[in-house]
C-alpha cells in the first residue's frame, strides 16, 4: 500500500478475534481493536492528528509551540506530528511515570515541563491546580500557542466517531457488537465509539474501565479523576468497573504470550476488564454475542512499569562473580588492614590503590597514587574474570570499607593472593589524618 | 458507610488515650482546650532518623525544626539526646539555650534579625544563611565584635533539572544555584569570620523529584566550592519529610471519592456549607485541586528520607546518599512535623450537642487543623462509660469564638456514638504544626496549658510543660 504521508496511515486498524481458548468465553465472539498498529503507535494517534490538523497551516509561520497536558501517547503523537511540520512541542506534566516515554519524548526533541508536587507546608488561600495555573499561561499568552486540550476538546472524540466507531462496524459486517470495553483516559476513544455503536443499534451494552484509586495504570484515569476530564459524561457508560494493575499485567501477559499481541498495559486492562465483566454475561446466554475492546499501544515502552511490578517477570540467572553470591565463609576470608599498616604497605609494596567512589568524590579529594573505578563499574569488569595479575598486590578503597570488603572478598575468592581493604575506608584515612589529594 | 476518617495512633499515646479518668481530671483541672506531649516519643523518633544515617553510613546531625511546637518538654527532652535543633528566631534561640542545647548543636535558620545573628554568632550556633547578604552582614557582626569564626551553611533555591523541565514553586528563600560566583567571592572575601560547613536546600514540597534535583544541586555546588579552594564538608537537606496521619489509606480513597461526588452534587454534602476544599463544579467537571495535606502516606519520616537518598542521581547514576558518602560529606536534615509523630494530642471538652452540630470548649485556633488541612476524626472519651450502642454519625464541630467561620474543620467528622456535655473530644497528632501553631486570645477565650506525659511508676505521670525536666531527682539513688 503507497501513501503520501504517514498520517493518512493513521487508523483502519484490524479487528482480531481473540481465541476462545484462551478467554474462555463460551457463548461470546470476543474481538480486539488492535489501534496498536497505528503509525506512531497507539490509539492516540487518531485523536492528535484530528485535534491539530486544521490548525497547522500557517502555524510554524506564526511560531507556535504545540502544547498539551500529557505523559504519554498522545505527546507522543502529537511530537511526532509536531516535528513533521516543523513546530515545537510542549509537553506539561505531573509527573513522568514512565522512564521510557520520558525518554521517547525527548529524543523527539520535546520540552517536558513537570509540575511541582504539592506544598509541604498547606497554603488553604491557594486552591489553584497546577491545571488551571497552566490554562492561564497558555491563554495568557494571547497566542503562540497550539493548545489541544486533549480533555475537552470534542475533536478529540470526534476522531473516533468517524474512524474507530464505523470501522468496528464495518468489520461486523455491518453490525454493532453487543458489548463494548474500554479504558477511560480521555473518555474520547470510549465516548465517540460509544455514540456511534448506540446510533446504530441503542442495545449497545458499554463498559468504562477506570483504575483502582492510588494504583496507577498508564494512560488511565481513576474514578475521581475521570470527573476532571470535560469530555467524560457518566451517561455514555452502562456499568463503570475499576480495575487494579496487578490484573491489566495479567491481561497483558496473556495477550503478549498467548494472543500474539504485543499490547500495552492499558491494553492488557481492557482485555482482562473485559473478560471478567463477560464471564458474568456468559453463563445466562442462551444465544451467540459479540464483544469488542480495544487495545490502546504497544508493550515496549513500559519494560521499566513490569520490571518495578513483577520483577519476577524478568528473572535473571545469578552471574557467577558477584558481591551477591558471597558467603559468610567468602566475606570472613578478605583480608582488611588498618590505616596505619596500610600506609607502610603502600610505601613498601607499592600496590594497586583501586579508590571504588564515584569520580565526582575522587576528583574532590583522593589517596595520592590511587585510581579511580567506581563500584558498579568494577562489578562488571569482574564479572571477565580478574582485571590484574596476581602478583600484583591491590588495596580496594570505599568510603567506610564496607563495599571494598565486599570486593576484597570476591577477588580472594576468584584467586587473587594479596588483595586487602582499607578498614573504615577514606573516612577512617581522613580521620587519623592521613594524607588526602585532589589533582 | 460514613466516610470516617480514623487517625494512626500508636503505642505511647494509645495507651494514654484509654486512660479516661486521667483525661477527664486534666481537662477538669487545667481548663480546655489541654495539650499533651509525649517527650519520650520525641527521644524514639530521633533514633529512627539516626538508623537512616547508619544504614547509610552518614555522619551528620539531625535537627528539629523547632518551630513546629514551642513546648518547654519537648525541647528539654530533646536537649537529652544527641539531636540538634533548628531555631528560627531570637526567642526560640534563647529558648533552645535555656533548654540545655550547647550552641554546637543549634542551627539559626529563616529571617534573621541582627540581635538574632549577634546571639547566634556570639553563642557558636551555626548560621543556615538565605542569602549573600545575610552571610556579608554576618561577617561584619563578627569582625566587629571580635568573634570567633562562625559556621555557615549557605541556603539555595533555584536549581536546574536535566532531561525534563521539573518545575517547582518560586521560592522567597535562598541563594539562586544558577549562579554562585557571588556566593563564592562573599565566602572567600570573609574567610576569616566564616567557616563554610556547606550548602543547605528546603524544599517545600512533598514530591520527592524535586527534592533529588535540589540534593544533586547541592552536590555540585559542592564540588563548584571545592574547585575554587573552598573546603565545605556538608549538605542540609532540611526537612519536609511528612507524617502519616491516617490508619487506613482506603479510607483517604474513600473520602476523596466522596467530596469529589459531594462537589458534583452527586451525593449530600460532607463538608459545613458544601465547602470543595479547593475542589469547585464547573459544568459538571471538577476543576481545581484538593487542598488538604494527604493525610496517608505510604513513605514519610524517616523512611522518605531512606528513600531520597536511596534515589539514582540523574547524572552519576548512583545514589545520592552513596554520592554523599563518596565525598565524605555529613548529612543534616531538618525534620519537624517528622519527628513530632505520634508526639502530642489535644482535648476539648464538648459544651452542647445540638443534632449534629457540637460545639466545643476550643476553637479552630487551638487545633489548626484547617490551616495545615488535616482532616482525622477526633477520638471520643466518654465522660461516663456506657452501654451505648455503636451509632456512627457525623457532627460538625464548633469552636467558642463568636464568629460564623469557626469551626474545628469544615469537614462532617464521624464518631462512633454521639456525644454528650462533658465528654472530651481528643485530636491526636497534633504536636507537629496543629497544637498551638495559631492560637490567640482575640476574643479572650482561654488558650490552652501544656501537660507533659510520660511512662512511669507503672502508670502515667504527668507535669505542667514548664515544670518538665529530663531529670527526676532519684538519679542517685538508683
Amino acid at each position: 500500500m503507497r501513501y503520501e504521508t504517514v498520517t493518512d496511515v493513521i487508523g483502519n486498524t484490524p479487528l482480531v478475534r481473540i481465541d476462545a481458548a484462551v478467554h474462555g468465553l463460551r457463548n461470546i465472539d470476543l474481538y480486539a481493536k488492535m489501534e496498536l498498529f497505528n503509525p506512531f503507535g497507539s490509539v492516540k494517534d487518531r485523536a492528535a492528528w484530528n485535534m491539530v490538523r486544521d490548525r497547522l497551516p500557517g502555524a510554524a509561520e506564526r511560531g507556535e509551540t504545540v502544547v498539551e497536558l500529557s505523559s504519554g501517547n498522545t505527546a507522543k503523537a502529537l511530537a511526532v506530528i509536531a516535528g513533521m511540520h516543523g513546530l515545537p512541542f510542549r509537553s506539561v506534566t505531573n509527573r513522568m511515570k514512565v522512564p521510557e516515554i520520558k525518554d521517547l519524548l525527548l529524543l523527539l526533541g520535546a520540552q517536558i515541563d513537570e509540575l511541582p508536587g504539592r506544598s509541604e507546608c498547606l497554603d488553604p488561600a491557594d486552591t489553584d491546580d497546577p491545571l488551571t495555573r497552566m490554562y492561564r499561561t497558555v491563554s495568557a499568552a494571547g497566542g503562540g500557542y497550539l493548545h489541544t486540550d486533549q480533555y475537552f476538546n470534542p475533536r478529540n472524540v470526534e476522531a473516533h466517531a468517524r474512524g474507530t466507531g464505523p470501522e468496528i462496524i464495518a468489520d461486523l459486517d455491518g453490525r454493532a457488537p453487543d458489548y463494548f470495553i474500554a479504558c477511560v483516559g480521555t473518555a474520547g476513544s470510549s465516548s465517540g465509539v460509544a455514540r456511534v455503536l448506540r446510533g446504530h443499534d441503542p442495545a449497545v451494552t458499554v463498559v468504562g474501565l477506570v483504575a483502582e484509586k492510588s494504583d496507577f495504570i498508564p494512560g488511565i484515569r481513576d474514578i475521581d479523576e475521570v470527573h476532571e476530564v470535560g469530555l467524560f459524561d457518566p451517561e455514555v457508560y452502562d456499568t463503570i468497573e475499576a480495575i487494579s494493575s496487578a490484573e491489566a499485567i495479567d491481561g497483558l501477559l496473556t495477550l503478549v504470550r498467548r494472543c500474539g499481541t504485543l499490547a500495552g498495559p492499558t491494553g492488557g486492562g481492557a482485555y482482562q476488564g473485559a473478560v471478567r465483566y463477560l464471564r458474568g454475561v456468559d453463563a445466562e446466554l442462551t444465544e451467540r454475542r459479540t464483544a469488542v475492546f480495544i487495545v490502546c499501544d504497544r508493550v515496549e515502552s513500559y519494560m521499566s512499569y513490569l520490571r518495578e511490578r513483577r520483577p519476577e517477570l524478568f528473572a535473571q540467572a545469578a552471574r557467577p562473580q558477584s558481591v551477591r553470591s558471597l558467603t559468610t565463609d567468602d566475606l570472613a576470608a578478605a583480608r582488611t588492614i588498618g590505616v596505619g599498616d596500610a600506609q607502610e604497605w603502600i610505601d613498601k609494596e607499592v600496590p594497586l590503590v583501586v579508590d571504588l567512589r564515584s569520580p565526582f568524590a575522587y576528583r574532590a579529594l583522593h589517596i595520592d597514587g590511587s585510581i579511580n573505578i567506581v563500584d558498579d563499574l568494577f562489578g562488571e569488569m569482574l564479572h571477565g574474570g580478574l582485571p590484574f595479575g596476581r602478583r600484583q598486590p591491590v588495596l580496594l578503597v570505599c568510603p567506610v570499607g564496607e563495599k571494598s570488603a565486599q570486593y576484597a572478598a570476591l577477588l580472594t575468592r576468584m584467586g587473587h593472593p594479596d588483595v586487602r581493604s582499607l578498614q573504615g575506608g577514606v573516612i577512617a584515612w581522613r580521620d587519623a589524618g592521613a594524607e588526602l589529594v585532589r589533582d | 458507610m460514613a466516610p470516617y476518617l480514623q487517625p494512626r495512633v500508636e503505642d505511647d499515646l494509645r495507651s494514654l488515650l484509654d486512660e479516661h479518668a486521667l483525661l477527664h481530671q486534666l481537662v477538669d483541672g487545667l481548663g480546655s482546650p489541654l495539650n499533651l506531649v509525649l517527650p519520650d516519643r520525641l527521644v524514639r523518633n530521633v533514633a529512627a532518623f539516626r538508623a537512616v544515617h547508619r544504614k547509610h553510613h552518614l555522619g551528620g546531625g539531625v535537627w528539629f525544626a523547632h518551630k513546629a511546637n514551642r513546648s518547654h518538654a519537648l525541647v528539654r527532652a530533646l536537649a537529652a539526646t544527641d539531636a540538634g535543633i533548628d531555631v528560627a528566631s531570637l526567642g526560640e534561640l534563647q529558648h533552645a539555650l535555656a533548654a540545655g542545647f550547647a550552641p554546637e548543636r543549634i542551627m539559626a535558620t529563616g529571617p534573621k534579625s541582627p540581635e538574632f545573628l549577634w546571639l547566634a554568632a556570639r553563642t557558636g550556633a551555626v548560621v543556615n544563611a538565605d542569602s549573600t547578604v545575610e552571610l556579608a552582614d554576618l561577617a561584619g557582626i563578627v569582625a566587629a565584635h571580635g568573634l570567633p569564626p562562625v559556621r555557615v551553611l549557605a541556603r539555595l533555591s533555584g536549581f536546574a533539572s536535566t532531561g525534563t523541565n521539573v518545575l517547582t514553586r518560586t521560592s522567597r528563600f535562598g541563594i539562586a544555584a544558577g549562579d554562585l560566583t557571588g556566593l563564592w567571592e562573599t565566602l572567600e572575601k570573609h574567610a576569616g569570620q566564616l567557616d563554610f560547613l556547606g550548602v543547605a536546600y528546603h524544599l517545600d514540597t512533598v514530591g520527592l523529584p524535586e527534592k533529588a534535583i535540589a540534593l544533586e544541586g547541592c552536590l555540585h555546588a559542592m564540588d563548584e566550592a571545592h574547585q575554587r579552594g573552598l573546603r565545605p564538608r556538608a549538605v542540609d537537606v532540611g526537612g519536609g519529610f511528612g507524617v502519616n496521619y491516617l490508619a487506613d489509606a482506603r479510607q483517604w480513597e474513600a473520602w476523596t471519592s466522596e467530596l469529589t461526588g459531594a462537589v458534583l452534587g452527586r451525593r449530600p454534602p460532607i463538608t459545613w456549607n458544601e465547602h470543595g476544599y479547593g475542589l469547585r463544579n464547573e459544568g459538571g467537571t471538577v476543576r481545581g485541586a484538593l487542598s488538604v495535606y494527604p493525610a496517608h502516606r505510604s513513605v514519610a519520616g524517616p523512611d522518605y528520607l531512606d528513600r531520597l537518598l536511596s534515589t539514582p542521581s540523574a547524572v552519576h547514576r548512583r545514589p545520592l546518599g552513596t554520592l554523599l558518602l563518596d565525598s565524605l560529606y555529613d548529612l543534616h536534615t531538618e525534620p519537624g512535623r517528622a519527628l513530632l509523630d505520634q508526639c502530642g494530642a489535644t482535648a476539648l471538652r464538648v459544651e452542647e450537642v445540638r443534632g449534629d452540630l457540637v460545639r466545643l470548649a476550643g476553637n479552630g485556633g487551638d487545633v489548626a487543623l484547617e490551616q495545615h488541612g488535616v482532616l482525622m476524626d477526633p477520638i471520643l472519651v466518654p465522660r461516663t462509660r456506657t452501654e451505648q450502642a455503636v451509632d456512627p454519625s457525623g457532627f460538625f464541630l464548633l469552636g467558642n469564638l463568636c464568629l460564623e467561620a469557626d469551626l474545628l474543620t469544615r469537614r462532617k467528622v464521624f464518631l462512633p456514638q454521639p456525644p454528650r456535655p462533658g465528654d472530651l473530644l481528643v485530636f491526636v497528632n497534633t504536636a507537629g504544626y496543629l497544637m498551638d501553631f495559631s492560637a490567640g486570645d482575640a476574643l479572650m477565650q482561654p488558650t490552652a496549658r501544656t501537660v507533659a506525659v510520660s511512662r512511669g511508676g507503672g502508670g502515667w505521670r504527668w507535669r505542667l510543660d514548664e515544670q518538665y525536666w529530663p531529670v527526676t531527682g532519684r538519679e542517685g539513688t538508683a
